[in-house]
């Protein structure tokens, strides 16, 4: 079976402090003003005193029909036969229809190198056998990454296990980010 | 005569290239991005920078307190990544957002490069450099000058928490000042005391990991971030289990509770008061436990008699119904269930009571010693390390300028009430002060009435700071005696339980600087004090804490900690109380002695006027106290303090999302974005502090937001010495 | 999300189709007019190129890395519309100023023989109304396949096209309205008019259409066509689009198609009417970019 490399995130584990996308910057040598990671809020909803919160971070979905690859004039933009969506700065022009096509947002112009930038899932981590660094710091464990197409991975476990949802279902583009909102108790153990 | 330079100049990336010769020059990426610098850095003086490679290195974090492990990731001589140390207990290998932004702080172009001199008026921020000769004998000869003149009572020195605070302390007192002073009474001394005169002990553990009911008042773990206890926190909630949250402002904590319990300010005691008066009533409390380890409970009983859930409503507006119900449910949980003693309770006069209150509720459940509740002082399950052997301290002649004991008789001397030392420079009273050596510490933004710190340290005739920025204190400095950043220097070596961790240089210094144990080291020696700090440099010092165990320094650092095996912890004392009574003390000898009510009591908080709101301060995850405002990668994801205000306030003064409002108190006047939500109490107003920064030397932060410290008023609880922060209240108008 | 493309991008999307319309006005005028429309053939031969020119300088500019725009013409990646678009946009740009070459003077002619030349020209009259057809429409398929809400809207395409040939034939209208040399004549012009006034009314249907089904469509969707009617597009729409962008030339243009003008006032009226066509037609490339860019998927 092919891998499929992807996240799970568990919103009610995250506590919004933004190390992911500190973690983020630091690793990928992010440039100031732009950032390949979130944690988005709902703010504070509902009337005093009856509010409620919920955070919900993100980055590349890594799509399974990622429109940011089909609209690239160059080939730049690829999904490589892992997942993985990446883009190949040799070719990238910087003519940021990626950005424009990207229903999540998740690409940036890179101010210094000119080039669209995003999300890698910390390929050169995976490589060397680690965790990209936003799960790796996650203080709640609410971020986690893996291979969906491998039944022992955490990934899939959390999966199997609880209800998920992805982001913007109706626009086609196959995220490859569930989302788990229930309280998970147990990370389970997996590749 | 040697050239005069202003912050800017300072900052310039040409005197920046200029000043660090020794050290090497930065890369291209000057302006906006990264300012890691290319791998020419280092030539000349650092070996470890020409080292080609990657190589990782175990050291402990300094983005905050709670001291972290910490793997450095360095690349050619420079720091790419940092990462948690997964054996390391206060983090289990994960860092929050200020551990992950350690590297942009030291590549800062903020930093000071070398040391400096005032060359101008106080605070006009001009400076010329100086060389640490100069500079140390410049420092230690007005120090000289003031003992001989003075006394050594005329010099204050002041440190925060930090792995070489007990070096600091040890010059102060060869110097021999009675006046230190720390940021404690801004802090926690309320909980501390409270503590303190309730089982002895200062600080007990929690145990989250078998709690089953959680009750928060004043700790706010999800912005307050203490990594483990965060950590646990997270998981508590995700098995389940039910956290209360007292608290005016719907924190990210208590978004994540299970109930969110918006308190009127100063009123938690009545909550806590009623609790105990349903459990005595219902007879819910552990009997046994009272019998046997408490003294005092009848005191209690006749106390709390009126203090019923209807009662405490009218007090703290939270309905009877739930108090009664929160009461049933902790005591059906105990004693896996905890009161948190919390942190910065200390906002109000009365705190002291509402931490006394929390302490006796748990003891009344038995919460002690016992699978999820409160774990007594570990100090001697954990390693002792070696001490340096000095000659004996001179007895330091003098009262304390912070009123300790003489005014504040029941402040622990080690605490100090650090607001009224600097009120105290200013009266010139019981004495004049005359010098002040502030090491990592920025009283300019911490303290209450900021305008009232500045002018104290204008009347002094000699100030000198050790910092590695140019913080607001700092800059208004006789000296700045750079510090090297945590990831370039040592500290003393930090035991926990039955390991030893390191904080070890992970890159050589990149400029003119040193470790502050290198500074006080150096200073003594200056002021022919240097027998009391008998080391040699900081691998000698630390060779010395090492001595008792069977590992050397070359070992330590190579592996980043080491642990004892076999090692027995000693539960025998858990019972044994350090009290006058040696049991827990619901009713306080102390106070009794003091001629105060013993037990737990309700005293009525100030309310503000109409057309006020009460001010509250807190934290936010992204920055701690006052001195991560600079760090650009934190600006990234925080980049400015706001004012809450809830929805009808904002419409009733006609204020939408990030409109300026003007905050004004008794004492001064900010303004500063709104943040419109609904999440808070309508009476009041709430700002993380730590930014509105005045020293221009922090060019990231600098004009960004707005000082708490600035409006607030200085009000000090006499008994704990705690300073009153949120007995400010503030009158609020559109910009 | 913050604005990917910005002004220059509208700019190129507005001189692709003004420089389309324009060559398809010259194609048909001098295919379907022959003598009797040399002048506004001529001056459409004479314009097309230039629009197009400007706007692709400025794309080139807008680049994150413009030394690295020949990635371009090194692929042909058929799901990407800019990539065949780079393609046809190049080959009409250049067989534009091929076709401007042949409607010179012969003085100017400096190669090729004047039968071979009149050949030529036929041939790509014939030719460049597809490749036209092609680079307006293209605009269109480019915002499409961005998915966004309004820039997904399956006619937007159409009303690109008709946007450019209605202010391709304005601006033919004007500039051989404003020339002292080879002046187009009333009778030319009246045609043109009639086409542009047709133009405009298709164009008027197409929005409308365009507005019903987004408003009908996902909830995302209809929120974005709301930022357009009453939203923080209202002024642009309403006022530069609707007003004096569409309604009042194509009541110029009638009035005008109806003799009701007096003689004095033909002329300032026929500039001013094209020029708002031109001015309408800018916005509406506006509006769409930017709508579709400051609105996205909930």
């Amino acid at each position: 079976m092919t891998v499929r490399m992807g996240f799970v995130i568990i919103t009610s584990r995250c506590i919004d402090c933004d190390a992911c996308m500190v973690a983020c910057r630091s690793e990928n040598d992010v440039p100031l003003g732009h950032t390949r990671n979130w944690v988005k809020s709902s703010g504070v909803q509902g009337q005093f005193p009856r509010v409620s919160e919920m955070f919900q971070p993100g980055n590349c979905m890594h799509c399974d029909n990622p429109p940011c690859v089909s609209v690239c004039p160059t080939g730049a933009s690829q999904k490589r036969s892992d997942g993985i969506v990446i883009v190949e700065d040799k070719k990238c022009i910087g003519c940021k229809y990626c950005l424009t096509a990207c229903p999540y947002d998740a690409r940036f112009s890179n101010s210094e190198t000119g080039k669209a930038d995003k999300c890698t899932l910390c390929l050169h981590r995976l490589e060397q056998g680690l965790e990209p660094a936003c799960v790796q710091t996650c203080l709640g464990k609410s971020r986690q990454a893996g291979d969906l197409n491998d039944p022992s991975s955490v990934v899939s476990r959390l999966i199997a296990q609880y209800p998920t949802r992805i982001l913007l279902k109706e626009v086609g583009t196959g995220p490859n980010i569930y989302y788990i909102d229930e309280a998970v108790p147990d990370i389970p153990d997996g590749k | 005569m040697s050239k005069v330079y202003t912050w800017d100049q300072l900052f310039s990336r040409r005197q920046f290239i200029k000043g660090s010769v020794a050290a090497g020059v930065l890369g291209t990426a000057a302006g906006i991005g990264l300012f890691r610098p290319e791998s020419n850095l280092g030539q000349g003086k650092s070996d470890q920078a020409a080292v080609k490679g990657t190589k990782l290195v175990t050291t402990i974090c300094e983005q905050c307190v709670w001291r972290c492990g910490v793997i450095a990731r360095v690349e050619d001589g420079v720091v790419k990544m940092l990462e948690g140390n997964p054996d390391h207990p206060n983090n289990l290998g994960k860092l929050c957002p200020r551990g992950n932004a350690g590297i942009e702080t030291l590549y800062s172009p903020d930093r000071i490069k070398f040391p400096l001199i005032r060359a101008g008026a106080r605070g006009s921020g001009l400076w010329r450099r100086a060389s640490w000769d100069e500079a140390l004998s410049y420092t230690a000869e007005q120090m000289k000058k003031i003992k001989d003149k003075y006394g050594a009572k005329a010099m204050m020195f002041n440190s925060t928490d930090n792995l070489s605070q007990p070096f600091f302390e040890i010059l102060l007192k060869a110097y021999g000042t009675p006046n230190y002073g720390t940021q404690r009474s801004l802090c926690f001394n309320s909980m501390t005391t409270g503590f303190l005169y309730t089982y002895g002990t200062p600080q007990p553990g929690t145990d989250f990991s078998k709690c089953k009911y959680m009750i928060f008042t004043g700790r706010n773990l999800a912005e307050g971030i203490s990594n483990s206890e965060t950590q646990e926190m997270i998981e508590m909630v995700a098995r389940g289990v039910k956290v209360v949250v007292l608290d005016p402002r719907f924190s990210k904590t208590a978004s994540k509770a299970t109930e969110w319990l918006p308190v009127r300010p100063g009123t938690d005691s009545a909550f806590f008061l009623a609790m105990i008066n349903v459990i005595i009533k219902e007879k819910l409390y552990n009997e046994a436990f009272v019998n046997q380890y408490t003294q005092g409970f009848e005191d209690l009983v006749t106390e709390v008699k009126d203090y019923t859930p209807e009662w405490a409503e009218k007090k703290c507006e939270i309905p009877a119904t739930a108090i009664r119900r929160i009461a049933l449910d902790f005591a059906e949980a105990a004693p896996a269930a905890i009161a948190h003693p919390n942190w910065r309770t200390s906002n109000f006069v009365n705190s002291f009571q509402t931490e006394r209150a929390i302490a006796v509720l748990n003891a009344l459940m038995g919460n002690w010693a016992q699978p999820g509740g409160l774990i007594p002082d570990q100090e001697l399950s954990t390693l002792k390390l070696g001490v340096l052997s000095h000659p004996a301290f001179p007895i330091a002649q003098g009262i304390r300028l912070d009123g300790v004991p003489w005014q504040y008789p029941m402040v622990p001397l080690a605490y100090g009430v650090i607001q009224t030392m600097r009120d105290n420079i200013l009266t010139g009273k019981p004495y004049e002060a005359k010098g002040w050596l502030i090491s990592r510490q920025n009283p300019v933004l911490s303290i209450p009435e900021r305008q009232k710190t500045i002018n104290a340290l204008m009347k002094l005739d000699f100030v000198a700071v050790i910092d590695i920025q140019a913080s607001d204190t700092a800059y208004y400095a006789d000296v700045i005696l750079p510090e090297s950043y945590y990831l370039e220097r040592f500290d003393g070596l930090i035991p926990i339980k039955n390991k030893i961790f390191i904080r070890q240089p992970v890159v050589e210094p990149l400029y003119d600087t040193k470790s502050s144990l290198m500074i006080y080291k150096e200073l003594a020696d200056k002021l022919g004090l240097g027998e009391f700090l008998p080391f040699k440099d900081e691998k000698d010092l630390l060779s010395q804490q090492l001595k008792p165990f069977a590992v050397d320094l070359e070992e330590l650092q190579r592996v980043g900690h080491y642990e004892m095996e076999d090692f027995q912890e000693d539960h025998s004392k858990d019972f044994e109380f350090q009290t006058s009574s040696g049991k827990i003390e619901i009713s306080s000898g102390i106070m009794a002695q003091m001629g105060k009510k013993a037990v737990p009591t309700w005293n009525e908080p100030p309310r503000p006027e109409k057309d006020q709101y009460y001010l509250l301060t807190g934290k936010t995850a992204q920055h701690t106290q006052m001195f991560t405002q600079n760090n650009r990668w934190l600006l990234e994801v925080f980049p400015e303090n706001r004012a809450w205000l809830h929805t009808s306030v904002a419409a009733k003064i006609g204020v939408k999302m990030n409109d300026n409002v003007v905050l004004e108190s008794e004492v001064g006047k900010v303004s500063v974005k709104a943040y419109v939500t609904e999440g808070i109490r309508p009476d009041c107003i709430f700002m993380v502090g730590g930014f509105g920064h005045v020293s221009k030397g922090l060019k990231a932060a600098y004009g960004l937001g707005a000082s708490d410290s600035a409006l607030h008023k200085t009000i000090t609880d006499p008994i704990s010495g705690g300073s009153a922060l949120s007995e400010t209240f503030v009158t609020v108008s559109k910009a | 999300m913050e604005l990917t493309w910005g002004l220059m991008i509208v700019i190129y999307l507005f001189t692709a189709g003004l420089s389309a319309g324009a060559m398809i006005t010259s194609n048909l005028a001098f295919l379907y007019g022959g003598q009797e429309f040399e002048r506004v053939s001529r001056w459409g031969a004479y314009l097309s190129p230039f629009p197009i020119s400007l706007g692709l300088g400025l794309l080139v500019l807008d680049l994150g890395s413009p030394f690295n725009f020949y990635q371009l013409f090194l692929t042909l990646e058929l799901s990407s519309p800019m990539s065949y678009g780079s393609w046809i946009i190049l080959f009409f740009t250049l067989l534009s100023f091929g076709y401007l070459y042949l409607w010179l003077p012969q003085a100017y002619q400096k190669v090729g023989q004047t039968l071979q030349l009149e050949r030529w020209k036929k041939r790509l009259a014939m030719l460049m109304p597809f490749l036209s057809i092609a680079v307006a429409s293209y605009t269109g398929l480019l915002l499409n396949a961005a998915v966004r809400p309004i820039w997904d809207a399956p006619l937007l395409p159409i009303l690109f096209l008709i946007s450019a040939l209605s202010t391709g034939v304005a601006a033919v209208i004007m500039i051989s309205n404003l020339s002292p040399w080879k002046r187009a004549r009333h009778k030319e012009l009246h045609v043109l008019t009639k086409a542009d006034a047709g133009l405009i009314i298709l164009e008027c249907l197409i929005i409308l259409i365009m507005i019903v089904m987004g408003r009908s469509s996902s909830a995302s969707e209809s929120m974005a066509f709301s930022s357009l009617l009453v939203g923080n597009y209202v002024w642009v729409f309403w006022l530069l689009i609707v007003g004096l962008g569409l309604i009042i030339p194509l009541f110029m243009e009638l009035m005008e198609l109806k003799g009701k003008i007096p003689v004095k006032w033909v002329w300032p009226v026929t500039i001013s009417s094209s020029f708002l066509v031109l001015f309408g037609g800018f916005f509406v490339r506006y509006v769409i970019t930017y709508a579709g860019q400051t609105n996205s998927w909930f």
